[in-house]
């Protein structure tokens, strides 16, 4: 059968259990065997091939732009996990068949274990990393929905939890692993990586991807300090415990550094990381299982012991232990899966699995008990079963070992954990099973039917006969396995019972009688160890995750605790540390020209606008005084303006700026007079400090470009060449508006007149919302309401107003020449206009107004578009200009210039989109109280109050 | 010659002319009351749109002097913008009709910021990418703050419109540097510019924070801070915009303005991109650890996301880009499905945005709950789901420009990233028994929710050629 197919066999039969279970459980569980059977008979079918050294591929493109192939290859190493996986899986199934209640949904749970078991075959077949990865997530995926198969067990859900936790943050880090493995080599195939010994380690990267890869192997093999979660996870279903948690998905961490075992042991690193890991795993979990009561606790801390074991044999880097690891994965499996199974025997028929309430049951499970005893002796490292042989072969490769230059200390660990392996083992046998018989199970103990009871006895049969004749029953495989892994000639060793005396002979008989003895004192030694305090690894892993959402909270609440100040403040740092970074990263060019001399009069206009600004700050607190301070810097950046030869911009920017004032003014109207403080000391420092370095960084920063050259000459040449030719006016800055870009203008007053309109039509809605009801109702405070037409402010201003007009109309008559212009122009005239309102009131200047504004605006659009239509007239595109002289008898040469039309355009525009923003804006203010004064301005303000008043 | 330009620009020009007829439509007749309409009508004019970029489109065509392209690139993100649009309007409909939210506006202020988008990823002259990037904002902020009576709608939509102000201003800033020192705003002649040895340091200084405002617009750290604020004050079909077609418009832009107009400086350009992208994968992946709110949780996933997204940026290589563009399309598709899930989070009628809502929710849903189990997973990047080549592409397009501690950085955030999406999938599985939460009734949810995992699923046989596109795209823009 074609690689692929194995592979993809118990993914396509993942759907058989979901229809069968319809024709009930013995058919639906004979579905699922059938599709295991089918595919374990497709692998044997290769097994001769392989047995003779050839290495079985197949090949399959699928998104070679990534280097990712579905290819597959079997060789020694993937055929015996893989006959593990199916051949285990075989037996899982029929126990399962008995093992799971008639509540169970039995079809989910079939198909949630075709689905693992597919992914394992996938590991172990892959020769692809990237393939390998993804069946390796998978496996944590379906073991997840394996392990919280019983919702209702609310330790299942902790330990769900914990094992997809530890697993799944191991698996990325796997990818990392893998990512960078081949990176180095070049390809994700597996066949390539393996020949690239020599180039993989003498990367940089080799002890990163080492690394990676090996915290993807420890959290899934439960390697210290990762083993926690193994053990919390068997509140799963026993034979999910047995087929996953022992026999397969830990194992699936051992298989890869068994896989890629060639290319990365044999350094120091791999030896001290790996095989210090297993060491440690391996006493820990064997001195934490004597101490448990649970029985399936108790074989999840000595499968952690075990595999801890086989992590040691591999980081120990020589061919021997390598093959020794190979025949205790085989050895494990075999009386492991056993002793789960029977753990979930008992479990099910007395329901419980606390070893100390039980006992004596020996009589009462005859069949369980011989299986226990048996697999239970093989655990121990008695001598006649499979486990004896192994812990042989690992005390002899253990003596060999020398850590740091310490040859005692491997081999004496080594020697403990066998120790506590014995007594834990014995402790199961003997605390479960021999002893006065009880009264007081839970529920009445019997052996239960021949289903359930044949795959561990079968198990058992298999741990007795590879005891006896080892080299018969499994020698061929274990070399060709072992040769797979070690991926040269083999060492020298021998599958038997009888080394004859050498050391690991004592070493093991120490480990029985100690262990006898260990067990002998267990009750007070439990005794003691309950009341020990003592790191739970629980505990920790629940403190460590506590920590780590607190941190996390710490930073966030930190960062984005929701005030705007703070987002600013990190903008601006992230900007000004751009910016440096771009400073000190570029090379700075020599400035191409001297900075200006400074004058008296800059300075002094320098100082006011700094101590303007200093005080604005200072006192912002009072708006007003802000407001009169902000008018104050604005006056003198005009003026600026004016000093450096730009009187346009001068007049624009003070036409701008005294509109803006009025504005602000109107929405002082709404606001409290004093802004309250509410930030501390500190706090208004560190921003200052922040806002001084930005405004110094943007400081500097246009120093050094007003220094330096642009890339090309600047245009204003080409303008003042080109404006009095071209456009007929000497004013560049007019001619540019209204004639060079004068349909960029065209597009802009559009702009404005339906910015004002829109902000009519707002007003328009708000005041006829809630929220003007609301407005309208605000109380007038008499004392700030004193004046509202004060003699003075409305004399000036109707005096001013035609005088106003006359200086607009000047600036706009002379605007093509010398500053000035149609937008100029509209801004004094509106000021002008605005002033009325402000001295003689709302209701006076409607009544004076003839014309809407929204009919100026519109007036102002039809003068400029008009004026652009009218060069169609002259076959000339839209808006080109014309200009001629004409003479006027008393006035002498005049030039008119169809542009002047246009500029109409842009001051009618102007004007009618400021007052008609301004007029809609001042509405706001109305209250519900306000009745037009029937006198046009306020000479005694006293005069309408009744005469007792006046008298008082 | 104005012909031909405009035949270029055509699918904007219509898209722009629905919306504005739309609005038209929707003042002179019903109001609100067409607004299901209209957003049914929009979504078809998205998919019709998309359909017919996606399968018309050839070559490369420029437009208006260069300033507009229309190349494989622009066309792969228009349609990826397109279509996670329309997804987004249909998932929206229910969802704000039911509560009072779905204003005529909606619809025609999405595809108002979506032809700002197709301006972005097409501009090619500062000019059309301010165009394109002001229309999509202001689109988008006046949606952020959609629920007007609500005050961390309105709050989120202030915050948003100020800093996002702010990085418009510190972005055209940038541009008139560039302006400067380059002296035209074309990208074909900055690239002449810039390419000359050593940039020049206005020129530097351009880059530096033309990049800055484009940032913002990717919620890059540390320009981020709007993001969760935004992200949770919105109404959650406005969120689910929020995450999908703006951050390919705007990641493709950036893609744009570093290839097309400072490409030959890529050596400048890389370290800020890998600095921004390793600092928002772990503030992503660290900061959502705590979050208890599935909209601000998601926020900080999108972070991370786009921390990957500028990995495979950072490459500046041909195959980055394509990796960048994989990526974002499964990112897009991710979110639509994780979204749809979000939206029909409800209990009695009311939005649920608790995590801790989702106890059990397997037990109930589980159908619901397995397509959600997908995309979470495949949001952390696990294996065989697409998220994970989506990241493979980026870890690879990173690794392979030299970028390895970038690479194994973002392999380690995706460790701590996974731990917070995983704690949902417990939620959902084997959480305490809580409040139980309705399901969802919205049939056009379901639909997007599964279809969107059922593509996590099955996209793994070849992620549905987007491969190819993604190489075409790139190659046209990287040379």
């Amino acid at each position: 059968m074609s690689l692929i197919l194995i592979a993809a066999l118990p993914f396509l039969g993942a759907l058989l259990p979901g229809l069968m279970i319809r024709s009930g459980r013995t058919a639906c569980a004979w579905a699922t065997a059938s599709v295991t059977l089918t595919a374990l008979i497709g692998l044997l079918v290769h097994a001769p091939a392989v047995m003779r050294g050839e290495v079985i591929q197949y090949q399959l493109e699928w998104m070679p732009l990534l280097g990712l192939n579905a290819n597959f290859f079997l060789d020694g190493l993937g055929l015996l996990f893989a006959g593990l996986i199916l051949g285990i899986g075989l037996l899982i199934i029929i126990y399962a068949r008995f093992y799971l209640s008639r509540q169970d949904p039995m079809g989910q749970f079939y198909t949630y274990l075709l689905l693992f078991q597919g992914a394992m075959v996938g590991i172990v077949l892959s020769d692809n990393v990237l393939m390998l990865l993804i069946f390796w997530e998978l496996t944590s995926l379906s073991s997840f929905l394996l392990i919280g198969y019983w919702k209702h067990l609310p330790e299942g859900r902790q330990g769900a939890r914990m094992a997809l936790a530890v697993t799944g943050m191991g698996g990325l880090a796997l990818i990392g692993g893998m990512l960078i493995l081949g990176n180095i080599v070049g390809s994700y195939d597996l066949t390539v990586i393996l020949q690239n010994k020599e180039l993989i380690q003498a990367s940089p990267l080799y002890l990163p991807a080492l690394i990676l890869i090996l915290l993807g192997c420890f959290t899934k093999s439960a390697q210290f300090p990762f083993h926690f979660w193994l053990p919390h996870a068997m509140a799963a279903p026993t034979p999910v415990s047995a087929y996953l948690h022992s026999a397969t998905m830990v194992k699936a961490g051992l298989f890869l550094m068994a896989r890629l075992w060639p290319v990365l042991a044999g350094t120091p690193e791999w030896f001290y990381i790996v095989a210090t890991t297993g060491l440690i795993t391996m006493v820990l979990g064997a001195v934490i299982a004597l101490f448990k009561d649970d029985l399936k606790a108790l074989l999840a801390f000595s499968t952690v012991s075990h595999l801890g074991l086989i992590t040691m044999l591999l980081g120990f880097g020589t061919p021997f232990a390598a093959v020794v690891a190979v025949f205790h994965i085989i050895n494990h499996a075999t009386f492991k899966a056993a002793l789960f199974m029977s753990a979930g025997i008992v479990d099910h028929e007395t329901h419980t699995r606390d070893i100390k309430r039980l006992g004596g049951l020996r009589h009462l499970m005859p069949v369980t008990f011989t299986i226990v005893m048996v697999a239970g002796l093989s655990m121990a490292g008695i001598p006649l079963f499979n486990g004896f042989l192994s812990k042989e072969m690992m005390l002899d490769a253990a003596t060999e070992a020398a850590w740091n230059g310490n040859h005692w200390l491997v081999p004496a660990l080594a020697t403990l954990g066998a120790l506590f392996s014995v007594a834990y083992s014995f402790r199961l046998i003997v605390h479960t099973f021999l002893g006065p018989k009880r009264d007081d199970y839970p529920a009445k103990p019997h052996d239960p039917g021949f289903g359930m009871w044949a795959p561990p006895a079968l198990l058992a049969v298999l741990v007795v006969l590879i005891g006896i004749m080892p080299a018969l029953m499994v020698g061929p495989l274990v070399a060709t396995a072992s040769g797979a892994v070690i991926g040269g000639d083999l060492p020298y060793y021998s599958l038997k019972i009888w080394h004859g005396v050498n050391a690991a002979l004592f070493m093991s008989i120490a480990a029985v009688v100690g262990g006898l003895v260990l067990l002998a004192m267990h009750r007070p030694l439990d005794a003691a160890w309950i009341r020990a305090r003592r790191p739970e690894a629980k505990a920790i892993f629940d403190a460590l995750m506590r920590a780590v959402t607190g941190a996390a909270n710490a930073l966030t609440d930190g960062l984005h605790n929701g005030a705007m100040t703070r987002y600013a403040a990190v903008f601006t740092l992230a900007v000004i540390a751009a910016g440096s970074a771009a400073w000190f990263g570029g090379t700075n060019p020599a400035p191409a020209r001297e900075a200006l001399a400074i004058g008296p009069v800059p300075l002094i206009g320098w100082i006011l606008l700094m101590v303007a600004t200093v005080c604005m700050v200072a006192y912002h607190r009072n708006r007003l005084l802000s407001l009169v301070l902000m008018g104050i810097v604005g006056l003198i950046v005009s003026v600026a303006f004016a000093y450096m030869s730009a009187p346009d911009l001068a007049l624009t920017q003070i036409s701008v700026e005294v509109v803006t004032i009025i504005l602000l003014l109107l929405a002082l109207n709404f606001l409290p007079k004093h802004s309250p403080v509410e930030s501390s000391n500190a706090r208004r420092f560190r921003d200052g400090t922040i806002a001084v370095l930005g405004g110094l960084a943007v400081g500097g920063l246009s120093l050094a470009m007003l220094l330096s050259d642009f890339s090309q000459e600047s245009i204003s040449a080409f303008h003042l060449a080109n404006s009095k030719p071209g456009g007929g006016g000497t004013n560049v800055v007019n001619v540019i508006l209204v004639d060079f870009r004068g349909f960029d203008t065209f597009g802009e007053i559009i702009v404005l007149g339906i910015a004002a309109l829109v902000i009519f039509a707002m007003t328009e809605s708000v005041l006829g919302s809630p929220v003007g009801a609301w407005l309208k109702q605000r109380p007038i405070n008499p004392l700030e309401a004193g004046d509202r037409h004060p003699l003075m402010m409305v004399v000036a201003t109707r005096v001013m107003m035609p005088i106003a007009l006359m200086v607009g109309v000047f600036i706009f008559l002379r605007g093509h020449n010398e500053p000035g212009g149609g937008f100029i122009a509209g801004l004094i005239v509106a000021i002008a206009l605005v002033m009325q309102y402000m001295a003689s009131g709302f209701d006076w200047a409607t009544a004076r107004q003839r014309y809407p504004y929204h009919m100026i605006i519109a007036l102002g659009v039809f003068a400029a578009a008009f004026t652009g239509i009218g060069s169609w007239f002259a076959d000339r595109p839209f808006l080109t200009s014309n200009y001629g002289y004409f003479q006027i008898p008393p006035m002498g040469e005049f030039e008119l210039a169809t542009a002047m039309a246009f500029d109409v355009g842009v001051f009618l525009c102007v004007v009618g989109a400021v007052m008609l923003g301004l007029e809609s804006l001042s509405r706001f203010a109305h209250r519900a109280g306000d009745r037009p004064s029937p006198y046009p301005m306020d000479i005694d303000p006293s005069r309408d109050l009744p005469q007792e008043a006046k008298d008082a | 010659m104005i012909q031909a330009d405009l035949t270029i620009i055509l699918p904007e020009i219509l898209l722009s002319l629905y919306a504005m007829a739309a609005l038209l439509f929707g003042v002179y007749t019903g109001k609100d009351k067409v607004a299901p309409l209209l957003t049914w009508t929009t979504a078809g004019a998205f998919v019709l749109v998309a359909a017919w970029i996606g399968l018309n489109g050839e070559g490369t065509n420029v437009a208006f002097g260069g300033m507009f392209h229309d190349d494989a690139f622009a066309r792969f993100a228009k349609v990826t913008i397109l279509l996670s649009a329309a997804a987004v309007l249909l998932m929206s409909q229910d969802y704000m009709e039911r509560r009072g939210l779905l204003r005529f506006e909606y619809p025609i202020l999405v595809s108002l910021s979506v032809v700002g988008m197709m301006v972005m990823v097409s501009a090619g002259d500062l000019m059309a990418l301010y165009m394109g990037l002001e229309l999509q904002s202001l689109a988008l902020y006046v949606i952020a703050s959609l629920r007007r009576d609500s005050l961390k709608s309105t709050e989120a939509g202030l915050k948003y419109f100020i800093l996002g102000a702010l990085s418009s201003g510190l972005l055209l800033y940038g541009a008139s540097l560039v302006y400067g020192y380059a002296g035209t705003t074309l990208f074909s002649g900055i690239i002449a510019a810039a390419g000359e040895g050593q940039m020049s340091l206005g020129l530097l200084f351009g880059l530096v924070f033309v990049m800055s405002g484009l940032a913002f617009k990717v919620s890059a750290v540390p320009f981020h801070m709007w993001t969760p604020d935004v992200y949770e004050g919105s109404p959650t079909p406005v969120t689910a915009f929020f995450a999908t077609a703006p951050k390919m418009a705007a990641m493709a832009l950036f893609a744009r303005v570093l290839h097309d107009a400072f490409g030959g400086a890529t050596a400048d350009w890389q370290q800020i991109l890998a600095l921004l992208s390793v600092l928002s994968m772990f503030l992503g992946a660290i900061a959502a650890i705590g979050q208890r709110n599935i909209k601000r949780l998601m926020a900080f996933s999108s972070i991370a996301h786009m921390g990957y997204a500028l990995m495979g940026l950072a490459a500046g290589t041909v195959f980055g880009v394509q990796a960048m563009l994989v990526y974002m399309a499964i990112y897009v598709t991710m979110n639509v499905g994780t979204f749809a899930f979000i939206l029909s989070m409800e209990k009695d009628g009311q939005p649920v945005t608790d995590i801790a809502a989702l106890n059990m929710y397997a037990k109930r849903e589980p159908g619901r709950a397995l397509a959600m189990l997908i995309l979470l997973f495949s949001l952390a990047g696990v294996p065989p789901l697409v998220g994970f080549f989506g990241k493979f592409y980026v870890l690879r397009a990173a690794y392979d420009a030299g970028l390895a501690w970038l690479a194994i950085a973002g392999v380690i955030a995706s460790v701590i990233g996974a731990f917070y999406y995983l704690r949902i999938v417990y939620f959902m599985y084997f959480g305490d028994e809580g409040e139980e939460l309705d399901g969802g009734k919205s049939p056009v949810l379901w639909a997007f929710l599964m279809a969107s995992a059922a593509a996590m699923l099955f996209g793994v046989v070849n992620l549905f050629g987007i491969e190819g596109a993604a190489a075409a795209a790139a190659a046209t823009l990287v040379n």
